[in-house]
């Protein structure tokens, strides 16, 4: 058993990076390592972790830079409006508390993405009514709304919401969630909170 | 339970030992035989509409226009442009914004005025291209105001009673991190700029001094101070051997001591001992010891604390981590756990090692590595 254990340590360790040199202290010595084992089981060894994208989420003030860049108004004090939920739930959104000398929550967590979501469910309208006039959001001069005339959702618009360009995929999920929906109007605010929800659940 | 615990003490001993731990590319190990993570890394591709969307909401905390996705997704040269877009993320007024924010984050203080300065110094540091170095080195200047529309940096002195050594004499950051003793601001520079927690120093072999464990630091076990002389006996041997960590964090610990309350440097030492009134050097120390950032780089004071820390590799590899953690969206490295192999950031600790640790020059080499554009 003692001998299993001294090769899986030995193994396990050597797989990843122990520090600068030979006094400065491998990570985690004074603590438990069997979280550490277990974490590099499941997401992989530092040397694979580090060179591949994280999933943080969307910083508190990134959000409300994305928001208001997309026509919403962050600043509004209407009851139930996006900019109010932003502005009242820094905490739930993970932002800073330097005061307590707190580094903002960027690991996402189940609260801070269902606020998100809300705030994209509520910002849905001021996003279909103002991406079409961002400067943001045209291209060659011409503005990229997120529907045309006829209620379909727009490739150059849910690029521009979304921050990258869109695939058909995109396009046609965004048609599926407004044929879907009762009205029009619900189904493209439902269709617009679902694409931001999804695109920005990782910033 | 309790018994396999010194065994695997001693497999991981045995295995840091084993491994190569230096930074001394002569005696590199070579590379283990691609398994299962290799596979998953060569089949990644490259996408710079993915990457442009990540490397503009962390260089300009907002999302690229549709006009910068045309420009480099659609371009005859997706790599040239999406290049020429990140130069110019870099460029602007927005830039230095982010960075002030990320230096806030890594140091975990600001959105006060005086807390504002440390960071704000940082964020000039880099987005002026100077030597990141001068975060632990720099006499004037060091207390600096952003102003975050025009993205321009005003040069302002701490004025705190003593000539400026970087962040380590910033008045907000040691009213923030003050303490008894002065702990959390030793904690705070072990942990913002060497990206490790305590013990700063383990020898791979450790001291029988007759306790429940073995000394592992490298300042000699008795240099820290105890009973009767000091007001805590930080050899204490009943438990954990408080000098694992303590032989390091009592050897910095009196020369940040001098700041009080308020960051207002001090003639002596201000910060309060846990046994009543003010620590005093015998609280730390045994008679006679001199202070120092490690068991063989004294400092008598804190100017030279500084230029010890800046020599220090650790220090300089540290913001190199973090930076590369940021890029890549990972939480703290501390804190987090997200360690950096030296491997990963070797090209671009290279280059930054060449150029006098010039930051901005490296978050340029990040953002357009292979690592950061391939998903």
């Amino acid at each position: 058993m003692t001998k299993h254990l001294f090769l899986f340590a030995l193994l396990a360790s050597c797989t990843v990076d122990v520090g600068g040199d030979s006094t400065t202290p491998p990570d985690d010595t004074t603590s438990d390592p069997w979280p550490e084992l277990d974490r590099q089981e499941r997401e992989g060894p530092p040397r694979y972790t580090s060179r591949v994208h994280g999933c943080p989420k969307v910083r508190y003030r990134t959000l409300g830079n994305l928001l208001l860049s997309r026509g919403v108004d962050t600043a509004s004090t209407a009851d139930q409006s996006a900019g109010k939920i932003y502005t009242a739930s820094p905490a739930t959104l993970g932002a800073p508390n330097f005061a307590q000398r707190a580094r903002e929550q960027v690991d996402p967590a189940l609260a801070t993405q269902s606020k998100m979501f809300d705030i994209f469910v509520q910002a849905a309208p001021e996003l279909i009514a103002g991406m079409g006039t961002r400067a943001e959001c045209s291209k060659g001069g011409s503005p990229s709304p997120l529907f045309d005339a006829a209620g379909k959702c727009n490739k150059d618009g849910i690029s521009c919401l979304i921050g990258m360009p869109a695939t058909q995929t995109h396009v046609d999920l965004c048609n599926q969630a407004v044929a879907r929906a009762d009205d029009l109007e619900h189904g493209k605010q439902l269709a617009v909170a679902v694409l931001a929800a999804a695109a920005h659940t990782c910033e | 339970m309790s018994s396999r615990w010194p065994w695997l003490a001693v497999a991981l001993a045995a295995a840091t030992s084993a491994c190569n731990v230096g930074t001394d590319e002569t005696t590199v190990a070579p590379p283990p035989p691609a398994d299962e993570w290799d596979q998953k890394l060569d089949a990644r591709v490259v996408d710079y509409g993915a990457a442009l969307r990540i490397a503009a909401l962390r260089l300009t905390g907002e999302l690229p226009t549709l006009g910068e996705m045309s420009s480099v997704t659609g371009a005859a040269d997706p790599k040239a442009a999406y290049a020429a877009q990140i130069h110019t993320y870099m460029s602007g007024p927005k830039f230095a914004r982010q960075m002030f924010h990320w230096w806030q984050d890594t140091m975990k203080m600001g959105d006060a005025p005086e807390l504002d300065t440390a960071p704000a110094f940082a964020a000039q540091l880099t987005v002026e291209n100077r030597p990141i170095t001068d975060l632990f080195t720099a006499t004037t200047g060091t207390c600096p105001t952003l102003d975050a529309t025009t993205g321009t940096f005003t040069a302002h002195d701490c004025a705190n009673g003593t000539t400026a050594s970087g962040v380590l004499t910033n008045p907000g950051a040691m009213k923030l991190f003050f303490s008894n003793f002065g702990f959390r601001r030793v904690r705070w520079v072990q942990e913002v700029f060497i990206c490790s927690a305590f013990p700063a120093e383990v020898s791979t072999v450790g001291q029988d001094v007759h306790g429940a464990t073995p000394y592992t630091g490298l300042f000699p076990f008795d240099s820290v101070a105890t009973l009767p002389a000091g007001a805590i006996d930080f050899q204490n041997k009943d438990s954990q051997l408080c000098a694992n960590c303590h032989s390091n964090i009592n050897h910095i610990a009196p020369l940040l001591g001098h700041f009080d309350e308020n960051g207002q440097y001090q003639p002596a030492i201000s910060v309060p001992s846990p046994a009543g009134g003010l620590a005093q050097m015998k609280d730390y120390l045994k008679a006679g010891e001199p202070t120092g950032w490690r068991h063989d780089k004294p400092a008598a004071d804190i100017p030279a604390l500084g230029h010890a820390i800046a020599a220090d590799p650790a220090a300089t590899s540290c913001v190199i981590s973090r930076a590369w953690n940021w890029a890549m969206g990972k939480s703290d490295i501390v804190d987090g756990g997200n360690r950096v192999p030296s491997d990963t950031i070797a090209t671009v600790m290279q280059s930054f090692t060449a150029s006098n640790y010039k930051l901005k020059d490296a978050l340029y080499q990040i953002f357009t590595s292979d690592d950061f554009v391939r998903f």
